[in-house]
Formats: C-alpha cells, structure tokens, sequence
C-alpha cells in the first residue's frame, strides 16, 4: 500500500493512472460509450464536420469518428496490453527458471533468448506478418515472440540479485521447496522490477503497432485502430487535415500517459530515484549493453 | 512537484502547438509549376517501369507503349497504319501481307525492316505458353520475308481479331534484333531499342526512369523532349509532389487505380496550376468472382446474384468517385462491339438480395450476424488493390453493404501483381479488376474467359461452362458477321446470368497535366497516353 | 588486442548459423509451395504434376532438408538469394541497392544522433534541475510519445508545402535526407540524450571528481575528463543503435518514400514475394549481429579491462 499512497502523492502519476483507467474502461465497455455503431457506413454523412450527433465528425465512409476511436481504444491498446501481459508471463516464468535454477536450464533459455534477441523487433514482425499475412493477430504474435525474451533476460537478472540473499539461501537450507520459495520470497520482490519493465514498454509497443496498421500491415478494415485511421486520413491529409487530429491526439495521450505513469511507478517504488528521473530506465539500456556481453559468454 | 508542473506545461504547449498547426492546412500553398520545364514532363507512378522487355508483361504499360509500336493502330475509326504502311487479306482470311514504312530505325540506328518484324514474331511464338490469352499467338503458323519492307504472316485458319490484336502493346511489337538474347527475348534481352517516339535513357530501379524524345522518330520529333517516371507512393506524397512541382503529371496506371482521390485532383485544379482531362468510359471496374471454388459460398450463383444486389452503384458512381464513373450494370456497356444485349437488370435491392439466400438454403440463425448453410458460414475474402484509394473505399462500402444481408465479407489490401497472380492461380474469392478497354473488348477479355492465367477459374465453375468455351472458340473463327453477333450474345447472356463478373461502374482514363499543357488525348487502349502529340503552350 | 577480436568473431558464428536456420524455416512455413510459384513466376501456364516432379529435382527440392539448407546457406553466402517472384529480377539486384540506401540513412541519422544527445546529455547534466534541463527533458518526453509517421506528415507539410524549402520524398540530394533524418533523430536522441545525461551525472559524484577539483583543476578540465568517462558509455550505446535504427527505418522510409529495405520489404508482403522477404530478414539478422560484434570490439579497444571479459 505504500506504493499506492507514493503514487497517489505524485500528481501527474495520478493524472496518467486516471486516463489510463478510463481509457480501458471506455475500450472494455465500448458499446456503451460510443454513441454510434463504428461501421455503420452513410454515404451522406461523407466527411461530415462535427455535429451533436457526430461529436468528432464522420470518416470517408460517414462513420462516426467519435465511436470508431472509442472502439479503436481494443485493438491500439487493450489487445497491445494483452500481447504485453502474454510476453512478460512467459517471460516471468523463463526468466525464474533461468534465475533461480542456474546450470543447464539457464543456459538453454538465455541462449534461445539470445537467438530471439537477434532479430531486430520491426525485423520479425515484418517476417510474421510476410508469412501468416496480414492482420493484427500476427503483428500481436510478433511482437510476444520478440518481448519476451526481452523480459526473461530481465527478469533473470533481478530474480539471481535476491536468489543471493541471505534469507533465500536460509529458506532453502531449511529445505523449503522451491515452488514456495519462489512463491512466498521470490514473486513479491521481483514483482515490482517487472511492473517497472513491463510499463515503460507500452508506449513504445502502442506506437510500433500503430505504425504497422498505417502501413496496412495490421488490422484490416472494417475495424478501427487508431493507426489505420491515420492511414486512411493520411490521404485525405490536405483535403480534410482535421481527420490526422484525433486519432493522433488520442495515441499521444495514451502513450504520454504510459510513459509518464511508468516513470512515477517507478519514483513510487524506489523514491531515492526522485533526484534521478528515469534512472531504472536508463540503467536498463546500460545493463542491456552488460547483457549482451554475458550471452555472448555463453555462447 | 514544481519540476512535473513544467512538464505539464510544455505538453501542452506542444499539443496546442501540433492543433494550430494542423487547423489552417487547406490554404496549403501551391507552387506553380516550373517556368523552365517548357519541354518536360515528370510523372508519378505507383511502381517502377519494371522489365522492359516488349516480348513479357512485367513491364509497365504506359513505358512500354512510349517505347515500342506495333504494325497497326487501334483508333476511334477501326484499324489504322503505323509500321505498316499498308496491308492485304487473303480471301480465306489466313495470309496478312503487311507493307511496312521503309524510314524506321530501331533506336540503336538497325533498320526496321521484314527481317526485324519475322525476328520478333518469330521470339514471341517462341515463348508461346506465356502469350496464350492472345489467341492469335496460337493461330500464327509462319512469318515469311516477301521482300525487304514486305513481310507475309500465314495463320493456321481465319481469325478476325487478328488486327486489332496486332495493335496490342504487347507482344505484337518491335525490338531491335541487336537486343535479343541467344537469338530470342524469352530469356531477357541486352536493351530496349524500339522504334517508339521516346528512348529510354536512365532507370534506377524504384526511384525512376527517364525517357528521351526519339530526333529521328518516323512521325517526327516529338515536342516534348523529356519525360520521367518517377516512383512515388499514391495518395498524398503524390499530391504534395504535385504540389511543389516535383512531378507535373498523373493518370490512371495500367491496373486502372488512381493514385489520387477525387476531392485531390480538384483541389489541383481549383489552385489554377493544373487541369483534369478525363477519356470517355473505355471499361468497366468490376468484381470478379471465382466460380470454380467449390469449398466456398462463392460458387453458388445465388451468392454471387446477392451481391450483385446489394451493391449501391449509385452511391459509389455519386459518392465515392464524385461522379466521375457512371454505373455499369453490365460487363461491357452497351456501346461496346456486340455488347448491345438485352440483358436482365439487377438493381440495388437488399430485400431481393435477401430473398435470393434464403431460397437457398442460407438461413440467417437468430441472434447471428452471419448466415450459415449445412454449418458453413457465408464468409467471403475480397481482394483489392492497396495503391487505389478509391478500390479500398468501395469495397469497405461494400463490405458494410453486404453486412446487412448477412455476408461476411473480409476485405484485403495487396498490391496489384500479387492480385493478379491470385487471379491467374485462382487463390481468391473476389477480387475487383477491369475489363481491358475499348480496344479489347470484347473480343481479349471473353477470349480471356479461357485462359488460365485470367479469367478461366472465374469461368470454369458455371454449370454450362462448356457451351461457353465452345461457343467462344467458335465466334473467334467464325467470318460472318451475323453468326458472330448471335454467339457473343450467347456468350455475354451466360456470364450474366451466372454472374461471375459483377459490374461496378464504367471506369475512364482521367490525366492531371499542367494547365498550359495541350493535346491531351487518348488512344483506345487505355494503358498507354499518346505523349509524343503532346506540346507546351 | 588481436587475440580479442579473433576470439569475439568466432563467437559470432554459432549464432549466425543459428539465425540463418530459423530463417531458412520461416519461408518454409509459407503457405504457398515454392515450386509452384516459380512456375508461376516463369509464366507457365498450367502446371501438371509431372512439370512440379521435374522442376522439384531442378531446384533440388526432392533432397533431403538439411541438404538442401547448407546450399541455400552457400548461396546466400555468394549473395544468390533467388529470384524475386514479382519482377523475376535476382532478389540481390533489388536489396543490394535498398540495403545501401537504408544505411546512408540510418549512418546519417545516427550521427545526428550522437551529437544532439551528447549536446544535449551534457548541457542538461551541467545544468542539473534547472530550468534548461527541464524544458529539454520535458520536450524529449512529449516527441517520444508521438507517433513517427504523424510527425513525419507534418513535418512534410509543413518544410516541404508550407515553407517549401524541402523536397517531399524520394532521395535525389543532400536536401532529401534532412527531414527524415529529423524524424528518425527526434525519436531515438529522446531516449539516448537521457543516457548520456545520467551517465554524466554519475560521474559526475565520482571520486576523481572530487579529487580534482580538490587538487584546484579548472571546472573546465574537470568537465573534460568526466566527458571522457561519459563518451564510453554513449559510444557504446550509439553502436547498439544503429542496428536498432537499421531494423526500425520501415514505417519512415514508407512516408518519405524512401528507397530503402523498408519500403522494398512492405511491398514485398504486399505483393507476397517470398524471397524478398526472406532475404530482407536475413540480412538484417545478419547486420544486427555484426554491427553488436563491431560494437564489442570498438568498446574493447576503448576500454582494455572489457577484453578480459570474454
């Protein structure tokens, strides 16, 4: 709860934690926020400007703007969550196994992270997509494929620091199993490393999916995702520049909300990091460099 | 705290920024186009111009038809001279002798004479399988050198398109022998000497290729003196680069998509820099489904009348092309040669196109979206091509059309050779394309019902699907008139009735060229522009 | 020294393999057969089964998988990575070019890179709190949160219609290269500036800082050294980014129009050509490995006790 009353302390944390919540409450509970259907198509309401009915105007097909965004809030955030949650539970469970068992099991995992690692992110995602096709699920199954590696490699690295500590070395002397032990000590400690790692990769995540549904790579029509509704106002960008507006303004926020909530978590977990700003993450991209040179040891 | 306030503050400060920034974009300002390039065009394709070998269809259209000609010319008034001066007709219609111009020479300075003509027949029939939708590449029996500018062809039987498939852009046409490769083209060839009014003269892949003006062109040197093609991604980068004079000229590519929407091209003309020239219609865009996929909900006819009916042509011709295409109920408009058929009319009407399913057996199952038949859904996959803005905007109406009479319908964006390729190995279940235009309908595109690599997979799953092909065959031979009239009538009330190609809208060749820009016309074939009649004012 | 990077390439060869195996099987998990499609891309028009039998045993396709890995893996290594489905060019003959290209961009853009974030990494640590540090920071937030592909259209409209000092797209001159560039620096000096500033501040307490300035060295002198100290870590960092930027140019090339990997290899999904693709990922695998071993081996150099580390 400490962490909570730190967080709450923080104002801009708290403002970011606010649009995220309803941002995913809106996207879980869209049919009953979005005033319209998303792909209701009418022809007269071609680029409609805003109106009462139509807040946000109406798109090249006369939808509601307004509804495609709230419905676009599952593809560009909640699915991207998903994917995230899906690459740092096995990521998590990999990078315990690595951490706390060593020897054999350890080397085996680093090593396919390693392979995994290096593939360029944009890399894969380009080559699942050119073999499946198409389609958000395959851009979501590219990017789990890339990230969790990423985090077992972390997460790894946090579980050895405190696999070292004394309690833990007390627990398993007294012959504790290793389930609870990792249960009862290991899980909580981490916990927050992860939550750390896990939040300050969604922004990044949101924009890189986004950007593969402007290229056409991602979701295919008729849904809504915020970046192929840049993609289709992208052409009528000199015509009707208003349609670039929301639909960019609302990754933005969305990503500056990640971003800054991501940095007052981790303000909140460790306040000494309050005279540095971002110092995890920083320190993140330093260890990765750490990182890099311990696989290349194991090779 | 004080240190997250600033933060606050200059995130702000940048979104009002980004807003203002964004809210006075109509009055974007126009370049006029350069004074200086009296003598030049550029203009922007979705693709590069590819191989440029004559003999093969990877290159693209509008190039090709720059560079190389052909015997005779497909014009408004029926078939005229071009490399051939002039020609005669055996009476039983197998032996065409040709009199070629004598003051043509190939780009690299070889004589165009009968040599080079049986030459390049000669290359083409030898890579015959690829030419198989052109049927008179399997009518040709020889090619014989009557005298140095006289060149005699001999055709296994009569054929009456033989002409206007001689004045094709590909492959009836001339290279310098000089170019071939082990004596044929079949393999690639060593360079693109033709005999056309423009000589290729630099090309970096996907970025561009220029074109200069041929001085010793037969028909004279054309005015403008340097064309290029530049590769540039539709849509908007496309219009900024109009905009700022970096490309002066646009029009429809050879797959029939626009590279710019509608409100655009006014938008260019409305600045005073530019003017819009449209062709009368010469296809018609349409959806072509694929019979001969028995697992697929595609290959019944019922399906494919639903939808028929429940396209809103009026809309998308009012709408969606601003006008610009008029609505086809038809697969050739009845100005088309022996189009004009008393065929049945199927208006937008989803309560009809309801109907039709549900005598069917496609039953919508209460509460679901989708209608199902023996447990299978009515699911369909609609290809389009990703360059065209207006293709993808048809058929997400479409798409929401068909919603409503319980079709689902996924819709796919590729790039037109993969569609094409899709078409030829019949991988699709829809896919929207065009007729050939005026110069080869009917006659290519219902001899093309025949052929693999385009519409035999549409085709071969129809019931009568071999009285058609009979008939087909017979009315490419058939000399009389009046027989050939009765078969194609036949031919066009088959396809209808099965409804295998649904029509959209009768599609033009629109040309966005720099105001002070005259002779704009057009040919018959609508894949290549006349450039050498060109001329700055 | 020598001994070190003898050592460190031979390391880099397992995991080569490794990733040209993985690659070798993603293309043969796509759907369509390949032997089919080069018929198809040769313009045959139907094709009978005993034209697949014979074209198999042309291709060596009848052979067993392993076989038929190490002589792709031969061929790839005389850079013959088949033919292109769609323009039945060598695949080589396209990606030569566009890997060439994307790398103009992506050395250009991180030399920017590098100065703006050392610029700014040190004004920021020097000026630790005050108000220059925080707008810096503050923006730095803000640009990274915005999609590249809207900053990149508005900046488009903007230098190139608006003001017209730009070309829009493609890649004719020096001019071509300056939005683009922007765009991409914007995104990664964001993040790399903080690296450099921290690792400034870290020094920053260390001891012969202390001791220095205790010895009376100028602030100047004391400024240098602790920039000494800080160039490692950026440099390093910067080596680690260029593969990262390499990988990442796809959605920027695509706007700009830019003839690059990313512009070929989206056209290629488009356009389903497999060996493009496969080629595209290749590659860059490829270059990501080699560009982190040359990263190793720069720090290495730079820094003498890493070399023990191996």
């Amino acid at each position: 709860m400490r962490l909570f009353e730190n967080l709450i302390k923080d104002r801009l944390g708290t403002i970011s934690l606010i649009v995220i919540v309803v941002t995913i409450v809106v996207g879980i509970f869209a049919p009953i926020f979005a005033p319209h259907d998303p792909e209701e198509v009418n022809m007269s309401l071609r680029y409609a400007s805003s109106s009462w009915d139509y807040l946000l105007g109406n798109d090249h097909l006369g939808r509601c703007i307004l509804s495609r965004i709230i419905y676009g809030i599952r593809p560009s955030v909640l699915w991207v969550l998903v994917a995230l949650f899906i690459s740092v539970l096995i990521g998590a469970v990999l990078g315990f196994l690595a951490g706390y068992f060593r020897g054999k099991v350890d080397a085996t995992v680093m090593r396919i992270c390693d392979t995994m690692l290096s593939f360029p992110g944009y890399v894969m995602a380009l080559a699942v997509v050119g073999i499946l096709g198409v389609g958000l699920e395959n851009i979501l199954i590219a990017f789990t494929l890339i990230k969790w590696a990423w985090f077992a490699r972390i997460i790894r690295t946090s579980v050895m620091q405190f696999a070292e500590k004394e309690y833990v070395k007390f627990a398993k002397a007294s012959g504790i199993s290793d389930v609870k032990i990792i249960y009862k000590h290991m899980v909580p400690v981490t916990f927050s490393d992860i939550a750390v790692i896990s939040s300050s990769s969604i922004g990044s995540m949101i924009l890189q999916v986004s950007g593969f549904s402007f290229l056409g790579l991602g979701i295919q029509a008729p849904n809504a995702e915020w970046g192929m509704m840049l993609n289709e106002a992208r052409e009528v960008m000199f015509t009707r520049p208003e349609l670039m507006l929301a639909p960019g303004l609302a990754i933005i926020m969305v990503v500056s909300a990640f971003n800054f909530f991501s940095d007052a978590l981790q303000v909140a977990i460790d306040p000494k990091l309050i005279t540095s700003k971002n110092k995890l993450q920083e320190e993140l991209t330093i260890s990765k460099i750490k990182l890099q040179k311990r696989w290349q040891n194991n090779l | 705290m004080k240190k997250r306030k600033m933060f606050v503050f200059l995130t702000m400060l940048m979104y009002l920024f980004v807003l203002v920034g964004c809210s006075d974009g109509n009055d974007a300002k126009t370049v006029s186009t350069n004074n200086k390039k009296k003598t030049e065009l550029v203009y922007a394709s979705a693709k590069d111009i590819n191989d440029m070998n004559p003999h093969l269809y990877g290159g693209s259209m509008p190039a090709q038809g720059m560079v190389y000609e052909s015997l005779v010319e497909n014009t408004e008034d029926g078939i005229k001279p071009l490399l051939a001066e002039s020609w005669e007709i055996s009476k039983d219609g197998k032996v065409y002798t040709f009199h070629l111009r004598e003051d043509v020479k190939f780009h690299d300075g070889e004589p165009f004479n009968a040599e080079a003509v049986k030459k390049n027949i000669e290359a083409v029939q030898n890579n015959a399988e690829k030419h198989s939708w052109i049927k008179l590449s399997t009518k040709i029996e020889s090619v014989n050198i009557v005298d140095a500018y006289t060149v005699e062809l001999v055709l296994s039987e009569a054929y009456y398109p033989t002409l206007v498939e001689l004045s094709m852009t590909r492959p009836y046409v001339f290279l310098s022998p000089k170019d071939f490769k082990n004596g044929g083209t079949k393999d690639g060839v060593n360079g693109f000497n033709g005999t056309g009014p423009y000589i290729l003269t630099k090309h970096k892949t996907d970025e561009y290729a220029t074109f200069k003006a041929n001085e010793n062109y037969w028909g004279g040197s054309p005015e403008i003196k340097k064309i290029t093609s530049k590769v540039l991604p539709a849509g908007e980068t496309t219009f900024l680069a109009l905009q700022k004079g970096e490309v002066n000229f646009v029009f429809t590519d050879d797959r029939g998509a626009d590279s710019l929407d509608v409100e655009a091209m006014n938008q260019l003309v409305d600045s005073g820099d530019y003017q819009l020239v449209r062709s009368e219609p010469m296809n018609t865009k349409m959806i072509v489904a694929n019979s001969s996929k028995s697992d697929n909900p595609v290959s019944e006819t019922a399906v494919r009348e639903a939808i028929w009916h429940s396209i809103d042509r009026e809309t998308i011709s009012k709408d969606i092309l601003n006008g610009t295409e008029t609505v086809a109920n038809t697969l050739f408009s009845p100005n088309v040669n022996y189009a004009d058929v008393d065929l049945k009319k199927r208006g937008y009407d989803l309560e009809e196109a309801k109907e039709i399913l549900e005598e069917s057996g496609w039953a919508a199952k209460d509460g679901s979206d989708v209608r199902t038949k023996d447990g299978k859904k009515l699911a369909m996959k609609l290809y389009y091509d990703s360059n065209s803005s207006s293709q993808k905007t048809q058929a997400e109406f479409i798409q929401a059309s068909v919603k409503e009479i319980g079709i689902q319908l996924e819709i796919i964006g590729e790039e037109s050779t993969s569609i094409a390729n899709r078409r030829s190995t019949g991988d699709y279940d829809l896919l929207f394309n065009q007729t050939w235009g005026l110069a080869y309908d009917p006659q290519s595109t219902i001899s093309a019902f025949t052929s693999e690599a385009s519409y035999l997979h549409t085709t071969s799953g129809i019931a009568n699907s071999d009285e058609l092909y009979k008939k087909i065959d017979e009315v490419m031979v058939s000399p009389d008139e009046k027989t050939r009239k009765s078969l194609y009538a036949d031919i066009l009330t088959i396809v209808h009735d099965e409804a295998v190609f649904i029509p959209i809208s009768n599609g033009s060749v629109t040309v966005v060229a720099p105001k002070n820009l005259k002779g704009i016309s057009f040919k018959q074939t609508q894949f290549e522009l006349p450039f050498e009649l060109m001329n700055f004012e | 020294m020598g001994s070190y990077i003898i050592k460190r390439l031979f390391i880099s060869i397992p995991l080569l393999l490794v990733i040209s195996f993985l690659t070798f099987i993603l293309i043969n998990l796509s759907p369509l057969d390949p032997v089919e499609v080069v018929l198809q891309a040769q313009g045959v028009p139907t094709i009978t089964d005993e034209l697949i039998a014979q074209t198999k045993d042309e291709l060596g396709m009848d052979k067993p998988f392993i076989i038929r890995y190490f002589d792709w893996v031969i061929a790839c290594l005389q850079l013959d990575f088949g033919v292109s489905y769609v323009t039945g060019k060598p695949v080589w003959s396209l990606i030569g070019p566009a890997f060439l290209n994307t790398l103009k961009l992506t050395l250009v853009s991180s030399v920017v890179i590098i100065v703006l974030s050392i610029l700014l990494g040190v004004i920021c640590a020097m000026k630790e709190g005050e108000i220059m540090d925080k707008s810096v920071r503050g923006f730095s937030f803000f640009l990274t949160a915005m999609p590249s592909y809207w900053m990149a259209t508005l900046m488009i409209w903007y230098f190139s219609v608006k003001v017209d000092l730009l070309p829009t797209s493609g890649m004719e001159s020096y001019k071509s290269y300056i939005l683009p560039v922007i765009v991409i620096a914007i995104s990664y000096a964001g993040i790399y500036f903080r690296v450099v500033r921290s690792s400034m501040l870290s020094n920053l307490n260390e001891d012969y800082v202390l001791y220095g300035r205790a010895c009376g060295l100028t602030e100047r002198k004391v400024t240098m050294h602790i920039l000494r100290n800080s160039l490692q870590v950026a440099i390093s960092i910067f080596c680690m980014a260029i593969p990262i930027i390499l990988g990442s140019t796809v959605v920027i090339e695509n706007v700009f129009a830019w003839p690059g990997l990313g512009s070929l290899s989206v056209r290629a999904i488009l356009g389903r050509d497999f060996p493009i693709i496969q080629a595209y990922v290749l590659i860059l695998a490829v270059a990501f490995v080699l560009f982190n071993t040359i990263s190793d081996i720069i720090n290495a150099v730079m820094n003498p006790k890493l070399r023990n580390e191996i």
